[in-house]
């Protein structure tokens, strides 16, 4: 259980991001909402988590702009005076192939989906200090498969996955325990909008998982909750694949 | 022209190159051929520059140039209050 610990969730005003924040709340973290656009969302994501009988801040921050990563954790300084749980969850992205992409478009899909994990990290360590603490990433299928129009993403993953690596050794003796989940397309509002290309809903169900059905936002928060308790001590930079079987099986047996 | 319009024109000229001349209040995005992320950072630098914030919620309301206008000065005037 996870009373007493404190939890920044980036990007959890909806989406994958707001089950974790809702899972963590409910073992008995106090969370924090990160959000960048969805104000009203985010807002209503703190209300349910106080629902649950614990505390819950409204943070804004894009966090791809180190400034407002140094003012959103000056502000849970502030707040709390701790932090116990980091997940990195908040990303962004447009669909575009290779030959789509400009240097816009790349650096602010790197800036938010893996730089961010290296400057809240950062801050992340400084509040845990010597109690130790959980960072878990959000990654995806896209860092090593390769997803249509996913170029800048998928890169920002694989970067992601290899940063949790690195920071699951340089800050193990420091119990602190870096992990990231890999997931298949999850129905969120964001996932299908980007399935479908971006500028309509998915003109077709995509192909289910070997388990039966597609990956859900809860099935993603339940396995980032066991990250964060202390049965996963010993688990340090690895990426846990959530995909129902589907990148173990590309072809169909029937 | 308001100031609060001028400061609008020469940040969406910034970041979504488009030209000056076409930004007249019943221009859409796609008159300015503006994609979603040249949206994002708008409205960012708008944010920035006039220290309000402007919530999807509210931008998804925006047609035209000069809706965006309009929003940015109410808030403005807000803000002075």
């Amino acid at each position: 259980m996870l009373k007493g610990k404190v939890a920044l969730v980036t990007g959890s005003s909806r989406g994958i991001g707001k089950a974790i924040a809702l899972k963590l709340a409910g073992e008995g973290a106090d969370v924090i909402v990160n959000y960048f656009r969805r104000r009203e969302a985010a807002e209503e994501t703190a209300r349910e988590i106080e629902a649950l009988g614990v505390t819950s801040q409204v943070i804004r921050a894009n966090v791809g702009d180190p400034e407002k990563v140094d003012e959103m954790f000056d502000t849970i300084s502030g707040s709390f005076g701790r932090l116990d749980i980091l997940v990195n969850n908040a990303a962004s992205g447009l669909p575009r192939s290779a030959l789509e992409l400009d240097a816009k478009v790349w650096e602010w899909t790197m800036d938010i989906n893996a730089r961010a994990l290296l400057l809240c990290a950062q801050h992340a360590a400084r509040l845990m200090g010597k109690r130790g603490g959980k960072i878990v990433s959000i990654s995806s299928l896209g860092s090593s498969f390769v997803l249509p129009k996913y170029t800048a993403i998928g890169v920002s993953k694989a970067t992601l996955e290899a940063l949790t690596r690195y920071l699951a050794i340089e800050l193990a003796s420091r119990d602190i325990c870096v992990n990231a989940v890999a997931a298949s397309l999850v129905p969120t509002a964001s996932g299908m909008l980007y399935a479908s290309g971006g500028e309509q809903e998915m003109p077709a169900p995509p192909p289910t998982p070997p388990a039966g059905r597609l990956v859900s936002a809860e099935d993603i928060a339940g396995v980032v909750a066991f990250l964060c308790s202390e049965a996963a001590f010993m688990i340090r930079g690895q990426t846990i694949t959530i995909d129902g079987g589907t990148s173990l099986a590309p072809f169909s047996l029937e | 022209m308001s100031a609060v319009e001028d400061t609008v024109k020469d940040i969406v000229v910034k970041i979504v190159h488009c030209d000056r001349e076409i930004l007249k209040p019943e221009a859409t995005f796609q008159d300015m051929k503006a994609d979603s992320l040249d949206m994002v950072q708008v409205l960012v630098a708008l944010e920035d520059e006039f220290g309000i914030e402007i919530p999807d919620e509210d931008a998804q309301k925006f047609k035209n140039f000069g809706d965006f206008v309009s929003y940015v000065e109410a808030r403005v005037a807000e803000k002075k209050g």
